[in-house]
């Protein structure tokens, strides 16, 4: 019965060709459209670590202005990085779980050839606790330990981006790297990694590629490291040396915890309120007391990942799909009035309503379904598109199996809630009603 | 004459008709927000730089290594550039205009912390700063010679005797008044006196309110990365730029060239969201005119098929062929404007929709009628082929059995 009605869909499909790829090319871009505008914002809003975002924690405290609030907009906000010698302290005092001070820098490299000229390599500036709060998956060797953090250890994790510019890809544990004119030891390399959003800098780009290489936090003195991410200032202090800067009240610092359960979030929260009081003591954070941490979809939120414009083209596309489904459903019915001679004559020799309805039903779903099929290759080509404008990192947005499916079941689903009403009319033909007046 | 059989057709089968104009309402209302948006971007992305931007290439340099003199470094590099042919002005600058990097200050006219003060972005360059960038003083004077020194990261100098403002910044500071010659106060409550107004010049945020807002402090920055502005002759940019990126290689080994970029492409590079934005609507705009244009035509030429036999009756009783074709284009008119009439309606709740939960400014109303009237002659451009060919129906048609 099935392929006796895919069959009848079919003949009905070929008898109106202009009709019938009118309703595929309404369904296919309307999909195409839509599913573009949702890939990207399910890749902005999705959860960039789903299996440690709710025990992640972003920290910040309010050393800010005593005279007026960080953001004057939100003025119930803390500024949200911290100043170097707070987050140092943090470090060492190591009352979380796992934590991470960090910033973005850059550093040259002097490769060892004659020939090759040194270059310039973006480094994230981080603790060594980083790689296991991030789960960072590394190819060969691993991240730092506490030890090499205290020690001051010169050592590097490049990403295998790196590795395959320094040292043709292989396994370059133990081996040397000049930096600023140091040697620095190789200790990991790490796979791809690409959470996206990429939420422990939402500040610097919260859709960039991530760093070339990470270095510990502890040499930023020595090798006097300044940050080529944001840093907020607002007092005004005499800085004349490198060491000033980083024991000023500037605020260039991201820093991370992990905590496991609430009762340690709590518990933290009251250890960050003593260390601020401590501080209050000494002349700093003259702002009412005011310390928050923020878990990962949290500090997604803060940052409004999401950009407004995603929303808005979202928003406007599916009008868009609503477009396409009004123009499928007023062709279905044009269609269907067309067709009421061959209904009445079915109906004449006994098919029933029910048969009728589900005939009708089986050739939308088939629009739908080769609607949706096109439209997907359109979305595809949307993407692309996208990724050109934007000048976004090459495979950022992509189409996901789950974006796949939802695609083809969206455009069979309207396809079909378009059939029904015109279906429903065509069944209310009676019986050879129609063959009297021809 | 006409409104009889259209009426009665109408009233016939009144979903169809009824959906044709839910579906023009809501294309309406999309292509009409969306084509405001689209303006605003495009008008953004154009607005006047107060710069001479296609002739000014950016150089990123970075030094390294301990046997490395910042000061020489910086000042043979900007005398190889000006001994470049075709290359008129160059400067070191702590920033690049338009890139969206840069830094912001707060500026006072009465040294009180309390007070709030005037956001602005800041600029440190020397004396062929206004003519690297090609921006012109409207009043007052540039930095003397003598006024520019070189700044290294650990200096820790005293405020400028002089700078200069942009007119913006000098209305938001004064309003009013004249601000030349006047004294304003820095967040360490020094002193500074504008000796010059820059009547336009763009900062550094592309989507900051306070864009034109900049203060020009004399100095030259003598940094690990140093950003060095120079102006060439118009149209010799794109066979300059690779000749000044080989030679300040060659030059001095113990500092990296990073780029050599246009400060149109930085600038551009800046706007790369609007530009996504406009160039998406418009795709989108596109698509569903045609769409709404293409469903028009399609079922206008399906209820001309269907209606062979009506016409032809229409014809052999004395209708002339015009009477056809106005009967078909009074039908689509009048679906048409019933739509447009509801997606006037919902153009406004989607733009107040925008403005309420977005933050995008309100849509201007003269896009209302310009809408309508654009919608009105579409779709009676879609449905002139169908009517053309309902009015060719033979009267003679009438007598047939089909």
């Amino acid at each position: 019965m099935f392929n006796y009605n895919v069959k009848l869909a079919l003949k009905s499909m070929r008898r109106n060709p202009i009709m019938t790829s009118l309703m595929v090319a309404a369904i296919a871009v309307g999909i195409g459209v839509s599913m573009t505008t949702l890939t990207v914002h399910y890749m902005m809003s999705g959860d960039p670590i789903p299996e440690k975002s709710d025990v992640l924690f972003a920290v910040a405290m309010d050393s800010w202005s005593p005279l007026r609030p960080f953001d004057e907009d939100y003025p119930e906000r803390p500024p949200h990085q911290l100043t170097f010698h707070d987050a140092e302290r943090l470090v060492e005092m190591a009352q979380a779980k796992r934590q991470t001070a960090m910033f973005e820098s850059s550093l040259i490299i002097e490769p060892d050839g004659q020939d090759e000229l040194p270059f310039e390599a973006g480094a994230r500036v981080a603790s060594g606790d980083f790689f296991a709060m991030f789960n960072v998956p590394f190819i060969y060797g691993g991240g730092w330990d506490r030890s090499a953090d205290e020690s001051r250890a010169s050592v590097v994790v490049l990403t295998r981006d790196l590795n395959e510019r320094l040292f043709g890809g292989e396994d370059s544990v133990g081996r040397r790297v000049t930096m600023q004119g140091r040697q620095f030891q190789v200790v990991g390399v790490i796979d791809n990694w690409e959470p996206t959003p990429r939420f422990y800098d939402p500040i610097n780009g919260g859709f960039q590629e991530i760093n070339e290489m990470f270095i510990p936090y502890s040499l930023t003195l020595g090798l006097e490291l300044g940050s080529t991410g944001s840093d907020w200032g607002w007092k005004s202090e005499d800085i004349t040396s490198f060491e000033q800067w980083l024991n000023s009240e500037a605020l260039w610092v991201q820093y991370f915890v992990e905590l496991d359960n609430p009762r340690d979030r709590d518990e933290y929260l009251s250890y960050l309120n003593a260390y601020v009081g401590e501080q209050k003591k000494r002349g700093r954070f003259e702002r009412p007391l005011n310390n928050e941490i923020y878990n990962v979809m949290e500090w997604m939120a803060f940052h409004e990942v999401v950009a407004n414009d995603a929303k808005v083209l979202l928003g406007l596309s599916f009008m868009f799909l609503l477009v396409c489904l009004l123009s499928t459903i007023a062709l279905l019915l044009t269609k269907f009035v067309g067709k009421t001679v061959e209904i009445s004559l079915r109906r004449a020799l006994g098919a029933s309503r029910r048969v009728i309805f589900k005939q009708q039903i089986v050739e939308v779903a088939l629009i739908g379904f080769a609607g949706g099929l096109i439209g997907l290759g359109l979305a595809r080509l949307g993407l692309s598109g996208i990724e050109a404008v934007y000048d976004a990192p090459p495979g950022l947005v992509r189409l996901d199996w789950v974006m796949m499916f939802s695609a083809i079941g969206i455009s069979i689903v309207s396809g079909m809630i378009a059939g029904l009403y015109p279906a429903w009319r065509v069944c209310q033909v009676p019986p050879a009603a129609q063959l009297k007046t021809q | 004459m006409g409104f009889g059989p259209m009426m009665s057709s109408l009233m016939r089968s009144k979903t169809g008709p009824l959906l044709v104009a839910l579906q023009i309402a809501v294309t309406l209302a999309i292509v009409i927000n969306s084509l405001f948006i689209v303006v605003q971007r495009v008008e953004k992305i154009n607005r006047e730089t107060g710069m001479d931007i296609n002739n000014v290439v950016v150089v990123y340099v970075r030094g390294f290594g301990d046997n490395l003199d910042v000061v020489s470094s910086i000042t043979n590099d900007i005398n190889l550039l000006k001994s470049i042919p075709g290359v008129v002005a160059a400067t070191v600058s702590n920033h690049v205009p338009l890139s969206g990097s840069g830094s912001g200050t707060g500026l006072r006219t009465i040294a009180d912390e309390t007070i709030d003060s005037v956001n602005t972005a800041r600029y440190r360059w020397g004396e062929e700063g206004l003519e690297a960038l090609g921006i012109e003083l409207a009043r007052g004077r540039n930095f003397f010679p003598e006024e520019v020194n070189y700044i290294l990261p650990d200096d820790n100098i005293p405020a400028p005797p002089s700078i200069l403002v942009t007119q913006d910044l000098a209305d938001d500071l004064f309003g009013e008044e004249d601000a030349l010659g006047k004294t304003v106060y820095w967040g360490s409550m020094e002193p500074s006196t504008i000796v010059g107004i820059i009547g336009h010049m763009q900062g550094s945020w592309v989507s900051w309110d306070k864009l034109n807002n900049v203060v020009i402090q004399p100095g030259k920055p003598a940094y690990t990365t140093n950003k060095y502005l120079i102006r060439v002759e118009d149209g010799m940019r794109d066979e300059l730029m690779p000749i000044i990126e080989q030679q300040l290689g060659e030059s001095n080994r113990l500092r990296i060239v990073k780029s050599v970029r246009s400060l149109e492409e930085i600038a551009s590079r800046s706007y790369r969201r609007d530009r996504g934005m406009a160039i998406i609507l418009t795709i989108v705009i596109t698509l569903l005119i045609a769409l709404t244009a293409l469903v028009i035509v399609g079922l206008s030429s399906f209820h001309v098929a269907q209606r062979t036999k009506q016409i032809g009756t229409r014809r052999a009783l004395g209708a002339k062929r015009m009477d056809i074709v106005r009967q078909f284009m009074l039908e689509n008119w009048l679906i048409t404007t019933a739509g447009a009439l509801f997606g006037v309606l919902l153009t406004v709740v989607v733009a107040y929709w925008l403005e309420v939960s977005f933050e995008l400014p309100r849509l201007d109303w003269r896009y209302l009628p310009i809408g309508v009237v654009s919608l009105w002659i579409l779709s009676a451009l879609a449905v002139l082929e169908p009517a053309r060919r309902a009015a060719s129906v033979p009267p003679a048609v009438a007598t047939r059995s089909v």
